[in-house]
């Protein structure tokens, strides 16, 4: 299941083998401070191209809910049943309510934190899927879904309760979103969607005494590093897992492109039994190239308290710098016109092209024409024709990859 | 006087103004976001001009909101 936050996100995840998407609308998600969030009258679309492609879509309500939210939450609902969406995403009881009274199906929001069997059985009068919470271990949730099997525990289609499971991206210091820190310095509720990620941040202490100060030296002691399973995904599988989710709503196109087609790469590589070590390796180094902040297996494997990351911001091996917009694209010469607006490309160059229709495309250039004449290299202000077989559109953006 | 400007379609409703000053702000129970009293709206921005006597209260809800799409200015 991957994470949309975005019309460039939506297209990444459908190319790169997604079997469904999660996104937010309006205010009421947890990505509510994201800049780009989508409003009611994009449903319609993204269910379009959902449909369109057979991917399933799941709509985020899962925020804390006050009095003046309800109508809203419940227009979100409805819009939700108006545009066949399959399910809402939700932790607060009144949207459980309201959408089992119109017939929504629903799954149980991370953000209810569930954690045991009978609380998996409480949930089962609302919902069929249930997101368990990301501090297990991987035995608690191997017995959690044996004893699904065991006491027959079905939700309201009659079918056993599925278990999903976050496989990949950013973990909160704190119990899932159970955090005020960011209330506290900025007025600025998480459970509102409206986190200001101060853990992200690194810290002074200061002796009252003397009022000398330490800085926590070399750890960004309450940003906890990003979680990534791809390389014990076979362990997921079998303690019962059926939906990986990715996170990273917030996160580029190109992030959600990179993860969602290794993970596909691994789901079916285990599938066909080929799922191997070395395979792990190639993946890893790719799940790197993107937005991190240093990987660890989080509580999953229940090894060792809380890694901490060691940096601000990204660990990403490789940045992208924009290069210019698209042109046009030449159908019959498979060729994609850009404009040069910021910095030259040469023969060679790994290129990012992302857009709202077009999602995201990654190459590495062959062939550059300027004028029509093949040359090595462009400069900054031409327009270039570059060998592409997939469409290009004026609404694109071209990037170009460097080592960071 | 104080000018007031909301950037309303940014508003989160997490009822932070309306906690500093419930005399100029209202959470619509329509759409779940908060309206600012006598606001008159021009390209999505709701402004109104008050007296010196909300300076304090204005500033208390800006300083609040989490989204920062609150501003309060100084007019003669």
């Amino acid at each position: 299941m991957a994470p949309v936050g975005s019309f460039e996100s939506l297209w990444a995840a459908i190319h790169a083998g997604a079997d469904s998407i999660y996104f937010g609308i309006e205010q009421l998600n947890m990505r509510a401070r994201s800049i780009a969030n989508f409003t009611i009258d994009d449903l319609s679309e993204i269910t379009a191209i959902c449909l369109e492609n057979k991917v399933k879509s799941y709509l985020t309500l899962n925020t804390i809910l006050y009095d003046h939210d309800i109508n809203l939450m419940r227009r979100v609902v409805d819009a939700a049943k108006a545009n066949w969406i399959d399910a809402i995403i939700a932790s607060d009881y009144a949207v459980l309510n309201y959408a089992n009274k119109i017939g929504v199906e629903v799954h149980i929001s991370t953000q209810a934190n569930v954690s045991n069997i009978d609380t998996v059985e409480f949930f089962a009068a609302f919902a069929d899927v249930v997101v368990l919470a990301r501090e297990l271990s991987l035995l608690q949730v191997a017995s959690i879904s044996r004893e699904i099997k065991r006491r027959n525990i079905t939700g309201p289609s009659g079918k056993l309760m599925k278990l999903e499971l976050f496989a990949h991206g950013a973990l909160c210091m704190a119990i899932s979103g159970k955090c005020y820190l960011s209330l506290h310095s900025d007025f600025a509720s998480a459970n509102r969607g409206a986190c200001v990620q101060n853990c992200r941040r690194s810290y002074i202490v200061t002796d009252k005494e003397q009022g000398i100060e330490f800085e926590v030296d070399n750890e960004y002691i309450m940003s906890a590093k990003d979680l990534c399973t791809i390389d014990f995904l076979d362990e997921m599988i079998q303690a019962g897992v059926t939906v990986l989710k990715i996170e990273g709503r917030g996160r580029s196109a190109d992030y959600v492109h990179t993860t969602i087609s290794c993970y596909r790469e691994a789901i079916d590589a285990y599938m066909e039994g080929t799922y191997h070590k070395d395979k792990v390796v190639a993946w890893k180094d790719r799940l790197s190239t993107v937005f991190n902040r240093g990987f660890w297996d989080g509580y999953y494997l229940g090894r060792k308290m809380g890694e901490w990351s060691n940096v601000y911001g990204s660990k990403a091996t490789k940045k992208k710098i924009y290069l210019g917009k698209g042109i046009k694209y030449f159908q019959k010469a498979a060729a994609a016109e850009f404009k040069l607006e910021a910095f030259g490309l040469q023969v060679g160059d790994d290129i990012l092209i992302t857009g709202p229709k077009t999602g995201v495309l990654q190459t590495t250039v062959k062939e550059i024409r300027v004028n029509d004449v093949s040359c090595l290299s462009a400069s900054k202000g031409d327009a270039v024709s570059i060998a592409l077989e997939h469409k290009i559109r004026r609404s694109d953006k071209l990037y170009k990859f460097v080592d960071s | 006087m104080v000018r007031i400007i909301q950037q309303r379609g940014k508003c989160i409703g997490c009822n932070a103004c309306v906690e500093a000053d419930a005399f100029r702000w209202r959470i619509s129970r329509h759409d779940g976001k908060c309206t600012l009293v006598h606001g008159v709206e021009k390209k999505g921005f709701f402004g109104v001009v008050v007296g010196d006597e909300e300076l304090e209260s204005s500033l208390a809800a800006a300083h609040n909101c989490p989204v920062n799409i609150i501003k309060v200015q100084k007019v003669s």
